[in-house]
């Protein structure tokens, strides 16, 4: 196999022509976006320098603390893009959404890091932090999905709701089906990328593996472990942000407070 | 008494205040007629009494016994609320007659079969309506008459009706009115809001909204 070509400092500089391309075209087109477009760029540079220090460090210390340290960041991370995405204030859902995502996370990462690829420890940082990390970025998107859906749906359905509120449902009968819809919408995108993988698209895992010079059959057989997980994570992570969120979007007299 | 209220106070999550320590307390059997300008509250006291709102201070009681010591669902089987806009959902009009009965708090009560529910349908002045019609297709009118069919065949102990007859022709109207004396002679308790200046067949006593307040007249 062959060595990876490393990246120098000159040719990180001379990506820079890509932004220049793009900040052009949103001049060209007065889209007003060269200042999202500059902050961007500075934040991908200066969060993926730091990660990599971070990563160096924690696989040189080879301790189960800082690699789930790591993970527990994420999360975190992961709860608060979500949060500032979700344009919702009246029923809090920080917390349930940090915990649905950390109990979905751990389970599905810790079966395929320690049963299925058979890493030994089971949290070796080579294999469970880039697994772990793609588990919360690629679920992110399908959680905030799956919230902005049930936020909409018990919103536009308000009337709906107290109609078999009314009529004696609970609330979780109430809103079976918008719950149902919710978690549908976060998982689609997911399900999707099972039917393009291989043929529409090439995943970064896959295309990271093969560029560091891996065998494409192993990349292969990685990167289908990836996608299964990444059906997994989401359809665990959905059902539980949203059965734990739907809870808080109804008072004490089963009353909804989602208007 | 069936129905308590003692010192409701109302506001409005931004804090504007709508009622302020209301009481009031009502037998069965009556037939009481809201009147109030707009905004004043009218349909605030009805979802109060039904708990989709709560209040923000003060006591509510069903026969004596606390709302808060109720389970919701169970308040809701004896305090049934007609919506101001009738609201269907997906189905036929035999599947939104019958959807409430699939509920856990309904189990024990059952499911009436087609012969009765098409007997309902034509006392109401919708013979034209066939129990396995589309319910979104059916008219204002219709849906809100299907509606107060719906809350009626649970056979509540009070029935709160948000202007019922605003969206009919007068027949069906005078139906609906016809219908609200006929359950109150048959032992119903009917609160209902009306902006009509004529007093319905029936009716027993008037509440008067106005001044973060609710008067009995």
């Amino acid at each position: 196999m062959n060595t990876v070509i490393d990246i120098g400092p000159v040719q990180l500089v001379l990506c820079l022509v890509f932004v220049l391309a793009a900040g052009g075209a949103s001049l060209a087109h007065n889209l007003g976006l060269g200042k999202d477009l500059a902050v961007g760029t500075v934040r991908t540079f200066a969060q993926l320098f730091l990660m990599g220090y971070v990563l160096k460090f924690v696989f040189k210390l080879n301790m189960a603390a800082p690699v789930l340290g790591v993970f527990l960041l994420m999360v975190a991370a992961a709860t608060q893009i979500i949060h500032s995405r979700v344009k919702q204030r009246t029923v809090p859902f920080l917390l349930p959404t940090f915990l649905s995502m950390f109990i979905s996370y751990s389970v599905i990462s810790y079966l395929v890091v320690g049963v299925i690829v058979g890493a030994a420890p089971w949290w070796s940082p080579q294999y469970f932090i880039p697994l772990a990390g793609m588990i919360v970025g690629n679920s992110m998107t399908a959680i905030a999905v799956s919230l902005e859906r049930l936020f909409s749906e018990l919103k536009s359905k308000h009337a709906e709701v107290e109609m078999r509120l009314v009529l004696g449902a609970t609330p979780e009968e109430a809103s079976r089906e918008i719950v149902a819809d919710a978690v549908r919408a976060g998982m689609i995108p997911s399900i999707n990328s099972l039917m393009g993988v291989g043929i529409v698209f090439l995943p970064g895992m896959m295309t990271g593996q093969i560029l560091a010079g891996a065998d494409p059959l192993v990349s292969i057989r990685y990167q289908i472990v990836v996608m299964l997980m990444l059906v997994a994570a989401t359809a665990i992570g959905s059902v539980l942000v949203v059965g734990l969120v739907r809870r808080r979007c109804f008072g004490k007299a089963h009353q909804p407070l989602v208007r | 008494m069936i129905l308590e209220l003692d010192s409701i106070s109302f506001a409005y999550p931004d804090g504007a205040s709508l009622f302020e320590h209301v009481d009031l307390s009502l037998e069965a059997k009556e037939f009481l007629l809201i009147r109030g300008p707009s905004g004043t509250g009218k349909s605030t006291l009805l979802r109060l009494l039904c708990r989709l709102e709560e209040p923000t201070e003060g006591t509510l009681r069903f026969d004596g016994i606390p709302y808060a010591d109720m389970p919701p669902a169970e308040l809701r089987r004896h305090v049934a609320y007609v919506q101001q806009t009738p609201t269907l959902m997906d189905g036929t009009v035999r599947d939104n007659l019958r959807t409430p009965f699939t509920f856990k708090a309904n189990k024990a009560l059952v499911s009436p079969d087609d012969p009765t529910l098409q007997q309902y349908l034509n006392d109401y002045l919708l013979s034209g309506v066939s129990l396995d019609m589309e319910a979104k297709q059916l008219s204002v009118g219709q849906a809100q008459r299907v509606c107060l069919i719906r809350s009626q065949l649970l056979s509540p102990r009070i029935l709160l009706m948000d202007e019922p007859t605003s969206a009919l022709d007068p027949d069906s109207a005078a139906v609906v009115l016809e219908t609200a004396r006929r359950l109150r002679n048959e032992g119903m308790t009917i609160l209902m809001i009306s902006h009509s200046e004529t007093t319905p067949d029936g009716v027993t006593g008037f509440l008067k909204i106005g001044g973060k307040t609710v008067e009995r007249s």
